[in-house]
């Protein structure tokens, strides 16, 4: 009875960080899926948005959430810019150029943090940071974050408009003429490289709206970010490179592992000396290593060939 | 090959020289930037605070003193090559660092280079239990800072308590202290358990913790982690008689204030606090704002008593040779704005300075001292 009512506050739980970790994981996809670019400064998108609602908030006296209406927004334009200024003179260069720029751009955008906000982790108290609903089935008490609630639905309405804008309208079409093959899509009339930078642009809404949900629930340090790149990185893979579902429950495969296994290891006893809470990290990346032994390509992924 | 010795004794003495000349040069190393920084902020502070305080008095054997500071970035083996460039330097000795996993193997070098350590900050009982005789220490002991907590909890009449602490050597230290001290004053430990630091979902283990319904849920961890704990308590509705944190995030003024309500009625162990009644206490509590220029923690304070007591050794030793300012810190018997400083053998430490410890507690936002009776005003408030 124990392990079940505390699993299912475990499956809730890590359902609704799922979600956010989903948002993460979807930029770094859909990057990959058309550019076949592995971005590893990916994270420190995150962080910066997590900055840039910190900074709304303790500055222009905003809410956090509300602030999503700016940041997406400059984080549009940023990765736009990022991709023309930098990465658009790599096209065609090697994979590992495009990997070394990618990390470099994190790095200036992590120090960048650091000059401007300092070391000290940063956080804000907002009213609805630890509301919740309660539910109660029986003798069951089930909690729901109002703020993890909130974050999810935000994060499945951005993901319905994003692939909603990808199956029909124009720009989507060509997004994935070029994804599918570039060269094709080039002869049909597409300017790839416009096309490109507004994928990194998404990409780049995508880490940074994450990291502004993220942002009451967790402190900011501008060095987290290689956390934030190494999940995004082990959603993808669980889901498929490039497959936008797969991202989708890659992060809420990785929410709930994490949460189940930290919660209900403890609670068996002959298991609960071993596999503490310590071992967070370790389930995810458990689940990480059976996907890629059995399944390589991911739960989501094709075989990518290329052209 | 000659020639080259030769430039090198030429070059070690001009160093040597130079150094002699001009001012008295005290080694430190603490963490700057990093997952400690804010740490590190704090003792950056306390140590100008007392060199200015020093130098405005005339300073050391009739010189200026310098701080020749180095950050580990919180990193142990940039501490450890911070310590060598120091021993290199000739510094008579080196205060640091601030984390417990990284003083621990500081203490082991500099014992091995006999340059005496005095840690201000790192409080794992083993820095100086056994300890060597090149490792003093300022700041108490993580078995004093949960002592403290033993007798208030008895006083409260509680019953049971879980504890949760950070997996490294602090955590693990304060672990080890409520373990077996708090069963021998006959509390019941019902939970115990410990995390990685970094991104981290609290939920799990605090849900485990509200089952079992403790009296007390003791606690143990650096500053992100510990606003992150208390609002993810709030938020699972776990609903203890007391929170207890000993000292680190806790015991740092941005504590209250980042986890607002969530924080409200928290006890906190320290050493030093504002409010306490030492003689000078609110003077350096000034000074140390306005280095600062916000709120400063006891770990300022700690910093600025072991610069004084780094000086005033010096003082004694008459000079810069190790070991008389080992034989000189042996012998110290100072009175400070932080108490007093006198290292002692006892219990199985050594050079160990036996500071009284406050409880404080967060009241309507405000932290108060509650304990022990004779140095507060405010009383204990319960939750329940």
């Amino acid at each position: 009875m124990e392990i079940f009512s505390q699993g299912m506050q475990a499956l809730i739980d890590g359902l609704l960080t799922g979600g956010v970790y989903a948002m993460i994981g979807a930029g770094l996809s859909l990057i990959f899926g058309v550019m076949r670019i592995i971005n590893f400064g990916h994270g420190d998108f995150v962080v910066l948005g997590m900055y840039s609602a910190f900074f709304a908030a303790t500055a222009l006296h905003m809410d956090p959430y509300l602030s999503i209406l700016v940041v997406a927004p400059l984080a549009y334009l940023l990765g736009f810019a990022v991709h023309r200024l930098i990465l658009s003179r790599l096209l065609g260069a090697s994979e590992q150029s495009t990997k070394l720029a990618s990390l470099g751009i994190g790095l200036v955008v992590s120090n960048a943090i650091l000059l401007g906000f300092g070391t000290q982790p940063q956080t804000v108290d907002t009213t609805y940071s630890t509301s919740v609903w309660v539910m109660q089935v029986g003798t069951l008490e089930l909690r729901f974050s109002v703020i993890r609630v909130v974050a999810m639905v935000i994060t499945a309405a951005l993901i319905f408009l994003l692939n909603r804008m990808l199956f029909t309208s124009e720009i989507g079409k060509a997004i994935r003429a070029t994804g599918q093959n570039r060269l094709g899509a080039e002869l049909q009339g597409v300017d790839t490289r416009r096309i490109y930078a507004v994928i990194f642009g998404i990409g780049t809404v995508l880490a940074a709206t994450a990291g502004v949900l993220l942002l009451p629930l967790l402190s900011a340090t501008p060095t987290m970010g290689t956390i934030f790149t190494n999940k995004a990185f082990v959603i993808t893979i669980l889901g498929g490179l490039g497959s936008m579902p797969g991202a989708i429950i890659g992060g809420l495969i990785l929410g709930v592992v994490e949460s189940l296994g930290s919660s209900i290891f403890p609670l068996i006893p002959f298991l609960n000396n071993h596999f503490g809470s310590n071992y967070r990290d370790a389930y995810g990346l458990i689940i990480f290593l059976l996907v890629l032994l059995l399944k390589p390509e991911g739960l989501f992924g094709r075989t990518v060939k290329r052209v | 090959m000659k020639k080259s010795a030769l430039l090198l004794i030429t070059l070690g003495l001009s160093g040597a020289l130079a150094q002699s000349t001009d001012t008295i040069k005290v080694g430190a190393i603490t963490s700057l930037t990093g997952r400690f920084a804010t740490f590190g902020k704090m003792q950056k502070a306390g140590f100008q605070v007392a060199i200015k305080e020093i130098n405005s008095r005339g300073g050391v054997l009739g010189k200026k003193l310098e701080l020749v500071l180095e950050d580990d970035a919180s990193d142990t083996n940039k501490a450890l090559a911070a310590a060598e460039k120091l021993v290199n330097q000739g510094v008579p000795l080196i205060i640091g660092a601030y984390a417990s996993s990284i003083t621990k193997p500081l203490s082991q070098y500099l014992t091995r280079e006999k340059v005496p350590l005095l840690v201000a900050t790192a409080v794992d009982d083993t820095i100086t239990n056994p300890g060597s005789p090149y490792v003093f220490r300022v700041n108490n002991a993580s078995k004093a800072y949960t002592q403290g907590f033993i007798e208030l909890f008895r006083k409260l009449q509680v019953k049971t308590i879980a504890v949760l602490t950070s997996n490294d050597a602090f955590g693990k230290s304060v672990m080890k202290d409520i373990t077996t001290l708090g069963p021998e004053a006959g509390f019941k430990i019902v939970a115990q358990d410990s995390y990685d630091q970094g991104l981290s979902d609290f939920r799990p283990i605090l849900n485990r913790f509200k089952s079992l319904d403790p009296d007390v849920v003791y606690l143990a961890s650096y500053e992100a982690d510990s606003v992150t704990i208390m609002r993810q308590s709030k938020e699972v509705g776990l609903k203890p008689r007391f929170f207890a944190g000993a000292a680190t995030g806790f015991a740092l003024p941005s504590f209250a204030k980042a986890a607002g309500d969530a924080a409200e009625g928290t006890l906190v162990s320290v050493t030093w606090s504002d409010d306490v009644r030492y003689a000078g206490a609110l003077r350096l509590y000034k000074s140390l704002k306005t280095e600062l220029k916000e709120e400063p923690s006891q770990h300022a304070a700690q910093s600025y008593a072991a610069m004084l007591a780094a000086a005033d050794a010096i003082q004694r030793a008459g000079g810069l040779d190790r070991e008389k300012v080992q034989q000189a810190l042996k012998k110290t018997l100072l009175v400070t704005a932080y108490g007093p400083v006198k290292f002692r053998d006892y219990d199985g430490f050594t050079n160990q300075n036996p500071v009284v410890i406050l409880i404080t507690q967060v009241q309507k936002g405000k932290v108060v001292t509650v304990y022990p009776d004779r140095v507060s005003e405010a009383k204990v408030m319960e939750a329940k």
